[in-house]
């Protein structure tokens, strides 16, 4: 099949499968089925060269858009890129409504199971559950017990994880209760995918995806504790740390809400607030993605990203709706799977429509005997395990591992289930040498609107390479796929942009503006300028010494000991003697730039870059996002080269200029004056006046005249050289180049420009306006401009500077200051969470 | 048995705590054997909020938040309370304790599904074979739920040592067994741990105790504590409170304040602050027999 498919006829088959499993495409007659079989003209029309180059185009495509999960595994928490393969699975709309039938039926099971065990616990007392699944299970939070909203509907989004079997039964593999992941994956697989699948699959008519999310927007909208407000909405991420982290800030983005982590949030007299720059703004309804078990750290113990104490009484005062719900996370737990036929009878008086993967519950003596018997068969996992947990494929097992296995089912046999195994059905799978097959596992979404539940269009597939049983996180298996439901006719286009006809209210601002992003932008701003001084700096000096035979000592010395000053070389290499030292110095410099592990390496700060990019996506463009991706990829391909030398360095670090320059270029054209761009600038501003006021003052101008080509230096690394040469040509003089670089107001890199602009900053941080005497960081600021301002033409030419190395001192000082009190009053808003708790037991 | 209770808590620290958000259960819940006369919780500085509602195990907790900062802060709570002896039905304490274990594993009576919710491992306990094995010599096939009982409480108080040096809040369970030592606290997990390993549901009782002065000796006020025991199922709906730090049945001396399935669910006050530096947290706890 590694051959063009455009040369295979039309009854050839494009891949074969095992026969003991479903073929999604092709019949028992070896015929596509109806709906692939139009799918499959538009394929063999293009040549195999074709969608091979629109595969990497997509893969392309994501790793640029930082698609990305976390994993953790040896070696640390990693972030892997998303894959997706750009063959879908296809199923027809009519069989998709029969599924979207028997999910809502499902859903509404759920909540009502929901509802039963944290109210009245009528199924324990009539029962129809056993005591154990609620008493013995540590996912049976109490405190959820009152938080209200359990008549109504707990879970208003709810993921199903399905697999056709062979008779091509659908069968409901995992319930995701909690905070379902996926959707916002399936959606970038789809945007992904239409934008590479070449022309020939535009006819297929495939059902979209907004209305799905558009669906999303109005429930949560309906969810707001008080009806008829615009309720202010956020969207509760536990952080970077966070597997799905990507898919937070994507979602969040998307449907427009404020994303925002723990530490964003406070409760105030049972209501929740965001901090942001100008106080606390109130907040009507939150969309919980973390874990339910770490929403409140007074009630639930422990910290985690997404935590806020008295989050739950908030909620209990009605002042704010959490969803979903917490305490919709229990019945994802694969125990309930053992009861849902039983608990449908009794809670909808019908029979439950899609059956879930057999599951025997080993806390009943039959299930456990027979579990026993057929012990090599099954699949076992923890009863309570929400995300399914580990799962023991018992005739993978060693005999010491299946003894073991036997000893626990024995010993607390309520805490285990055993589940069938089922083959999952098979699709065609793209790869560089040909389609051949893959298994898929089906990720479906519903949201609840209206008192209807609504199944997305479409879904996320993952696809494994054999039969075996499949982890059911969204991150397993070896890829992704998009899912198209064929519709019956044509489909409409709709967009989630332009929602309402009718004009919205003109704005100036942006309210939500949370401190902690005011916090990552500053460190933002200052990591670009960091890192577009220091490449400057690493290729002036690279320049020179991958010019063999003609290296000057004097701006050698000067510019290794700037770089060894700013943490970027040894300091051995700037001891007397550095002419012998050359060649170890011109070896060094590679590993020193593109090392991590180096100390301050300039790879650290290309790093930084990105994770605070990453912190912060949802704030600037997404072709700032990009750009800075993009540039950072770039520099990391060149230092993961095996070989590198110091012309490697030369073409990185003036790559890295350009980058950084066409980032800056983004943000000071596309992002709007607000507080978000203030505070990058105002990174940006200190940093370059920190870095231009250290590197002038370890030019050591009390040794006498400075050399010309030390001048020379000086301007090319704070690159000022085209205006010194159209003003005073090739005459270098030590006034005119401190004068260009300190004094003179007009250009944009000088001590003074820049001063002026952290002053303009300074003056316009929100909350100061009425202030009748100047703040502490108006004075600090304006101690330096004023220092540097207050030089003359003659301090300028003095031939021991002493008067410009204080200003330059002053400089120095006061942008750290500065940097401290900002942090201070503006950024960081709150210390580390502690707990107390009083000790029972001082009594005898 | 009258009595007027007097639990202080103060908590001191070096800088100012600027926010925080506290949980007490200090309020005595009312038990058929046990009624509240009068409660009263003062708090100083006046929270911001503050707020009752009844936990999922029926126990009275009292919230309150902070958003002024402050660096001290006292809680006093005051209760009067009548408490009179806790009915011990005979015939059913006299059952053999595999009837009760029975019961619970098969769910016989809705008394016996209730029990249940205290059946298992819980945030801060959990069971062992070696404990199980020290707790079946009290358990003989046969032996009445009553004597069994009894006795395990009897071993444990003679073969553990009292030592308030020895653990603290957070020591787990095992470190207690193999210590050999501890507190009220750590005995009652422990006993409820062998309970439990057993198949008999036992929960974890937070209280008071009254403190008998010693003869000839003024009672010595504010020197008591607040204390800890548990209660034990017996099936029907009947619950047996001993005392192993005491080797005692409890009576009108143990004052109810709230039970759960171990400490974690009843702290008698528990909070989220921010700020503060080092603290101190001093404990008074004052009962006083009025009649």
């Amino acid at each position: 099949m590694a051959t063009g498919l455009s040369s295979s006829t039309k009854t050839e088959r494009v891949f074969s499968c095992p026969s003991f499993v479903y073929d999604e495409v092709y019949g028992s007659d070896s015929l596509p089925r109806g709906h692939w079989a139009r799918f499959l003209t538009a394929l063999r029309s293009v040549p195999a060269g074709e969608f091979s180059r629109r595969n990497e185009q997509a893969d392309r495509m994501l790793r640029e858009n930082g698609v990305s999960y976390h994993s953790v595994g040896k070696g640390g928490d990693t972030a892997r890129p998303w894959r997706l393969d750009l063959l879908p699975m296809l199923i027809t709309a009519a069989d998709w409504a029969v599924i979207a039938a028997a999910l809502a039926q499902r859903a509404r099971l759920l909540n009502l199971v929901i509802a039963d065990i944290y109210g009245s616990r009528s199924l324990i007392d009539d029962g129809t559950l056993p005591p154990e699944v609620l008493y013995a299970n540590p996912e049976f939070l109490r405190p959820f017990c009152d938080i209200g909203r359990l008549d109504q509907h707990p879970m208003f989004m709810y993921g199903v994880e399905l697999a056709r079997s062979a008779e091509g039964q659908w069968w409901v593999m995992a319930d995701r209760s909690e905070a379902p992941a996926g959707p916002g994956f399936a959606l970038e697989n789809r945007i992904v995918s239409s934008r590479t699948m070449p022309a020939a699959f535009k006819q297929i008519p495939v059902q979209r995806l907004a209305p799905f999310f558009a669906r999303l927007q109005n429930a949560v909208r309906r969810r707001a504790p008080r009806p008829g407000d615009n309720p202010r909405i956020v969207l509760l991420s536990s952080g970077p740390g966070h597997p799905y982290y990507f898919e937070d800030v994507y979602l969040a983005r998307y449907l427009g809400y404020t994303m925002v982590e723990g530490g964003d949030l406070a409760v105030r007299n049972d209501a929740v607030f965001l901090k942001t720059l100008s106080g606390l703004v109130p907040v009507d309804i939150v969309l919980t993605r973390g874990a339910e078990s770490g929403l409140d750290p007074l009630e639930l113990g422990g910290y985690s990203g997404h935590g806020v104490p008295g989050m739950l009484n908030a909620m209990r005062s009605g002042n704010v709706t959490v969803t979903n719900t917490p305490g919709c996370g229990i019945v994802g737990a694969p125990v309930f799977m053992a009861f849902l036929p039983r608990l449908c009878q009794r809670l909808l008086g019908e029979p439950l429509k899609m059956p879930s993967i057999s599951t025997w519950w080993c806390g009943e003596a039959d299930s456990l005997a027979y579990v026993m018997d057929r012990l090599d068969h099954l699949v076992v996992k923890p009863a309570f395990q929400k995300s399914g947990g580990e799962e023991m494929v018992v005739s993978d097992l060693t005999s010491e591992q299946r003894e073991k296995l036997v000893s626990h089912l024995q010993a607390n046999p309520y805490s285990w289930v055993a589940q069938e195994k089922v083959a999952r059905s098979a699709v065609p799978v793209w790869s560089a040498s040909g389609i051949r097959c893959g298994h898929a596992a089906v990720r479906a979404f519903l949201v609840e609107d209206e008192d209807e539940w609504h199944l997305m269009p479409g879904g996320l597939i993952r696809v494994a390479a054999d039969t075996g049983p499949m982890q059911l996180s969204i991150a397993a298996g070896e890829g992704s796929k998009d899912l198209w439901v064929i519709a019956d006719g044509k489909v409409d286009p709709v967009t989630l942009l332009n929602p309402q006809d009718q004009p919205i209210e003109l704005r100036r601002t942006s309210a939500l503006f949370p401190s902690r992003v005011a916090d990552n932008l500053f460190w933002l701003g200052r990591s670009l300028d960091c890192c577009d001084f220091l490449a400057r700096l690493i290729r002036a000096l690279a320049e020179r010494l991958a010019d063999e035979g003609n290296v000057d000592m004097t701006e050698v010395r000067f510019l290794a000991r700037a770089l060894s000053e700013f943490g970027q070389l040894e300091p051995g290499f700037v001891v007397d003697g550095l002419e012998s030292q050359l060649p170890s110095l011109t070896e060094a410099l590679p590993d020193a730039v593109y090392d991590a592990g180096e100390f301050g390496g300039l790879a650290r700060v290309v790093n930084e870059l990105t994770r605070l990019a990453s912190l912060v996506r949802d704030w600037i463009s997404p072709d700032t996002w990009h750009r800075i991706n993009v540039t950072a990829e770039k520099f990391r391909t060149s230092s993961e080269k095996e070989w590198r030398d110091i012309t490697d360095v030369v073409s990185s670090a003036n790559s890295l200029v350009g980058d950084i320059a066409s980032v800056s270029g983004l943000v000071f054209d596309g992002m709007n004056r607000g507080p978000s761009w203030r505070f990058l600038e105002l990174g940006r501003c200190i940093e370059r006046a920190s870095s231009t006021a250290r590197l002038l003052l370890s030019a050591e101008w009390k040794r006498g005249s400075s050399s010309p080509i030390l001048l020379k230096t000086i301007i090319e690394v704070l690159d000022v050289r085209m205006t010194y040469r159209f003003r005073y040509r090739e005459n270098f003089h030590r006034n005119a180049v401190l004068d260009l670089t300190i004094t003179d107001e007009t250009n944009p890199r000088s001590l003074a420009f820049q001063l002026d602009r952290v002053v303009s900053h300074v003056d316009r941080l929100p909350g100061f306006e009425a202030r009748p005497l100047r703040s502490d960081e108006m004075r600090i600021v304006m101690q330096a401009a004023h220092a540097v301002r207050m030089l003359t033409s003659e301090d300028l030419a003095a031939s021991h500077p002493k008067a410009v190395t204080t200003a330059l001192k002053t400089v120095e000082d006061s942008m750290t200051h500065l940097s401290d009190v900002l942090t201070r009053k503006y950024l960081v808003h709150s210390g580390v969470p502690r707990q107390f708790t009083e000790f029972s037991g001082g009594a005898p | 048995m009258k009595y007027r209770i007097t639990h202080r808590t103060n908590y001191n620290s070096h800088e100012s705590v600027s926010i925080g958000h506290n949980q007490a259960w200090l309020e005595l819940r009312s038990v058929n054997w046990q009624l509240v006369d009068s409660f009263n919780l003062s708090i100083d500085p006046e929270p911001s909020i503050r707020t009752r509602r009844i936990d999922s195990f029926r126990n009275p907790v009292h919230l309150f938040s902070f958003n002024e900062g402050y660096q001290q802060l006292t809680v006093t709570a005051t209760s009067v309370v009548t408490v009179s002896d806790i009915p011990q039905p005979d015939a059913q304490l006299r059952v053999p304790w595999e009837q009760v274990a029975g019961g619970v594993k098969n769910h016989a009576t809705a008394e016996d599904r209730d029990a249940a919710e205290f059946e298992f491992a819980s945030p801060r306990i959990f069971w062992s074979a070696d404990k199980r094995k020290y707790a079946i010599e009290s358990f003989q096939i046969g032996r009445s739920v009553r004597d069994a009982l009894l006795d395990l409480t009897r071993r444990i108080h003679t073969e553990f040592a009292y030592d308030s040096r020895a653990t603290t809040v957070n020591t787990p369970v095992d470190e207690v067994f193999r210590l050999r030592r501890g507190v009220c606290q750590d005995f009652a997990h422990l006993q409820i741990a062998m309970l439990r390993s057993l198949g008999i549901p036992a929960r974890y009782v937070s209280g008071y105790l009254r403190s008998v002065p010693t003869e000839g000796q003024p009672r010595l006020v504010g020197a008591d504590a607040t204390h800890a025991w548990l209660s034990a199922y017996c099936g029907n709906g009947v619950w047996l409170d001993v005392d192993p730090t005491n080797n005692t049945i409890c009576s009108t001396d143990h004052i109810t304040l709230a039970w759960g399935r171990d400490y974690s669910d009843v702290p008698p006050l528990t909070g989220v602050f921010i700020g503060g530096g080092q603290h101190r947290l001093i404990v008074n706890v004052d009962v006083l027999p009025l009649a």
